[in-house]
């Protein structure tokens, strides 16, 4: 009985000395124990070598610590590095607490090299063996792209082969789109009523792939334009579309036989600002009454605004973007809207020539890989995760592999 | 009166000014609209001239060396050969490597972040939810997978939507119906708090009858 | 010469910035195009420029419709420029930074177009109003569908989502407006962002190949 009781008064005791300990700064109490339990740990052990899929001139140290950066008094790593030639020894930086990794980015590829690391406790410094020999080198592919490669090569080469298929004179079926369709209808309405059409192909610049559509759109209609002899109205935010747009234009004049009717001033340079433009746009859109406004580019917040003013006047409008948030403004406000992909597609559509359309289908079987890889990387990955099944498992690591971008 | 006064006045008058389009096309909006195109294409053209011409290529290319950026020069001046009407067409060089890095850089940009990173998302996000989550969570992922594979389908366009294919692809409308709407939704409120700041500059900057 | 030449040198600009993603070594190079780019975009300028002066100034000449706008426009092109250029009222001068307040260039961006573009701006407030009106006339089902999900999310961001619907219960909290928006925004609309966002990006790659091909070539004259 009394034995038990002094186990019982130790266990307490025991308790209340734990209930104490664990009110007490965390650092120290951990500190002390921990101080205790590395002082014989195994050395550090350092490796260094080429950085992977880099331009040259660089090396990575890379290091493990058994537990070192927990002793009292760690004041970080220090990195060393001697050039094997000419025995020159450098000092690098200072690394603190955490650091298990250093890319030395001041090393030459002419060079070898050997890396030392020591760890700094307040009085003694624990220095490593030195690594291996190292030297930089500039690898020629990217390894971390190669499904990026491969994929960009299997969708590229789909439509190339259509392009080349559709060369050979192959028949293409394309379903119609219902807002390419409306554009002579709004051309030849505006033609009857006497009135101008406005074209604006949004308001970046020659640098995004939306005002190269809108462009290239551009010079579908304009060759309608110029067939009923119909004028067109085209502010632009920016000089290089300026001169692009006076380019496209011109040459829709010719294409139709009609290179006299041609004026620069069709497209004039209003101001880069956003704003600034659409305060142009919407004046000139309830002066000059356009009977069709075509909105195809890049649109930010204004896209409603100038929708909104051209369906004020009761224009036709044709719109198309692939900025996902513009889209539903132009949905609401305009008569036909081209959604996403739509704008890319729609120059070819237009054009009708049997290249550019097999461009479109080549597009299509990229559409097809994608769903295909959604559909059997859900069945696979969720056998894989309920069954464990080694099968599922390796192709849910294959599509990982394929699909991870960072 | 102060320099802050006048600029508070000016500014308000402005707003007023392009305010009064709501209403309709008038004088006062006329003068806001040629003041804004003559300013802002003016602050535009300067902002360029030092950051881009000044910047980037005269200290680039004198103070830093960077020889390389004479090709930009160059093309740039080409670009002004549009003033000479006989060799104008070589304007169309500068053009031409505009388009084409365009083209390629964007090709690449697109495919990774917008299909590979949307592909990759679309299975994980469902793997993830059939594997810890709950039934809400799991629906709204399955209904992520649908939306995704039929929005898909209505983009497709070397097939008439008729027929099965055409009922699927109709799904993938909705979806994108409701896409819209969502956003339409969402934006409403932010685009009144806007208004919302000008009345209030209007009221406290100028009218001072807000503290 | 005048359409080969351009058409060379767009396929080579393009198919090398496709390389040059994978090559390590050059993957600067796309970076080096953007300023190539800045450059060449000052030097077009000078065109954009220009060609605002010849159409304002030939407004003022010809005594056009409209004409005293022009000059308002030429004179706040102009008063920018002046100011701009030679930085009038910079506090360190010439050599100063241009976006140091105190300049006569930064006093205009500040009470005259800061202002004009804030308000522009704002008058999304009208428009969206106006177009929330057309669009939620519900005209046939993706309409309706449209205005449901429209509604769902805007009552969701305000507080008469959460009194509308605070009675459900707890087990069923996943229909309370707000959840339910929320619902709405991770999951149908995500799905239609994605399917959007896909088809975009491979209708990028379509036509960029189009562009590097040769096959498309509007933009630059065509074979005219």
């Amino acid at each position: 009985m009394i034995a038990l009781l002094r186990v019982a008064k130790f266990v307490v005791s025991l308790c209340s000395l734990l209930f104490i300990v664990s009110f007490l700064p965390g650092q120290s109490v951990y500190s002390q124990d921990t101080a205790s339990s590395v002082n014989n740990l195994p050395p550090i052990t350092v490796k260094a070598y080429d950085t992977e899929n880099d331009a040259g001139s660089s090396i990575t140290v890379e290091w493990s610590d058994p537990g070192y950066w927990r002793r009292e008094g760690f004041n970080g790593y220090r990195l060393s590095r001697k050039n094997v030639a000419s025995g020159i020894e450098d000092s690098l930086d200072v690394l603190p607490t955490g650091h298990v990794l250093h890319e030395d980015r001041s090393v030459s590829d002419d060079s070898s090299y050997t890396y030392t690391l020591a760890v700094l406790i307040n009085g003694a410094n624990l220095t490593s063996t030195s690594t291996e020999v190292v030297r930089s080198s500039k690898q020629w592919f990217d390894n971390r792209l190669t499904w990026v490669l491969i994929l960009g090569l299997i969708i590229c080469g789909a439509v190339i082969y259509f392009i080349e298929s559709a060369k050979r004179g192959t028949k293409l079926f394309l379903r119609r789109i219902a807002g390419l369709e409306a554009i002579d209808e709004a051309v030849g309405r505006a033609t009857e009523m006497g009135r101008p059409i406005l074209f604006i192909a949004g308001i970046q610049d020659m640098d995004d792939v939306q005002t190269i559509a809108g462009l290239t759109i551009l010079g579908s209609i304009a060759r309608t334009v110029a067939e009923y002899d119909t004028k067109i109205n085209m502010p632009v935010c920016t000089s290089l579309v300026m001169t692009a747009a006076r380019e496209t234009i011109k040459h829709a004049y010719v294409t139709a036989g009609r290179p006299d009717a041609y004026n620069d001033d069709m497209v004039r340079y209003v101001t880069n600002e956003q704003f600034g433009f659409v305060a142009a746009v919407d004046g000139i859109m309830v002066r000059e009454r356009p009977a069709a406004c075509f909105l195809l580019g890049a649109f930010f917040a204004e896209s409603l605004i100038m929708a909104e003013t051209g369906n004020s006047i009761g224009a036709i409008q044709v719109a198309g973007t692939a900025m996902p948030a513009q889209l539903p403004f132009f949905v609401a406000a305009c008569d036909y809207t081209l959604i996403g992909e739509e704008l890319f597609a729609a120059s070819a559509y237009l054009s009708g020539e049997p290249r550019q359309l097999g461009s479109l289908k080549g597009a299509d079987v990229g559409k097809a890989i994608a769903m295909i890889v959604i559909l059997v990387g859900v069945i696979a990955t969720t056998i894989a995760s309920a069954w464990n099944s080694e099968s599922m498992l390796w192709i849910e690591n294959l599509l990982r592999q394929m699909f991870s971008t960072g | 009166m102060d320099g802050a006064v006048i600029g508070i006045w000016l500014a308000a008058l402005l707003t007023l000014g392009i305010m009064s389009f709501v209403y309709r096309d008038n004088l006062y909006y006329k003068i806001c609209e040629a003041i804004f195109i003559g300013i802002s294409a003016g602050y535009w053209f300067i902002t360029f001239f030092w950051d881009s011409l000044y910047r980037i290529a005269w200290i680039g290319i004198v103070h830093e060396g960077r020889y390389v950026l004479l090709g930009g020069v160059i093309l740039g001046a080409m670009m002004l050969m549009r003033l000479f009407g006989k060799i104008g067409w070589i304007a169309r060089w500068p053009l031409a490597f505009i388009v084409g890095a365009t083209a390629g850089l964007k090709m690449m940009v697109y495919f990774t972040t917008n299909a590979m990173a949307q592909i990759h998302d679309t299975v994980y996000d469902t793997v993830t939810a059939f594997s810890g989550g709950d039934l809400y969570n799991l629906i709204g992922r399955l209904v992520i997978l649908l939306g995704t594979v039929t929005g898909l389908i209505y983009f497709y366009f070397s097939k008439e939507h008729k027929g099965i294919f055409g009922g699927v692809a109709k799904v993938g409308t909705w979806f994108l119906m409701i896409t819209f709407g969502a956003s339409f939704g969402y934006t409403v409120m932010s685009r009144m708090s806007l208004l919302l700041g000008r009345i209030e500059f209007l009221l406290t900057d100028w009218l001072k009858l807000v503290k | 010469m005048k359409h080969q030449i351009p058409m060379l040198i767009l396929s080579a600009v393009g198919t090398l910035l496709v390389v040059s993603v994978f090559v390590p070594s050059a993957q600067h190079w796309g970076e080096d195009a953007t300023l190539y780019f800045d450059i060449i975009a000052v030097f077009a300028f000078f065109l954009g420029g220009g060609n605002l002066i010849r159409v304002h100034t030939e407004k003022v000449s010809h005594k056009s419709a409209g004409w005293i706008y022009s000059v308002v426009t030429l004179l706040g092109f102009g008063i920018m420029l002046v100011t701009g250029l030679f930085k009038i009222g910079n506090p360190n001068g010439i050599a100063g930074d241009l976006s140091k307040s105190g300049s006569y260039f930064q006093l205009l961006f500040q009470y005259v177009m800061s202002p004009l573009n804030s308000t522009m701006y704002a008058l999304l407030a009208f428009y969206v109003a106006s177009a929330s009106y057309r669009a939620f006339r519900a005209k046939n089902t993706e309409a309706t569908i449209l205005l449901v999900a429209a509604f769902v999310i805007l009552l969701g961001r305000t507080a008469l989502g959460v009194l509308l619907t605070n009675w459900i219960p707890a087990q069923l909290s996943v229909l309370q407006i707000p959840n339910l928006a929320i619902w709405i925004m991770n999951a149908p609309n995500l799905a239609g962002q994605r399917a959007i966002m896909i088809g975009i990006s491979l209708g990028v790659i379509s036509m960029s190949l189009r562009l590097l091909l040769g096959i498309e070539r509007t933009y630059l004259g065509g074979d005219s």
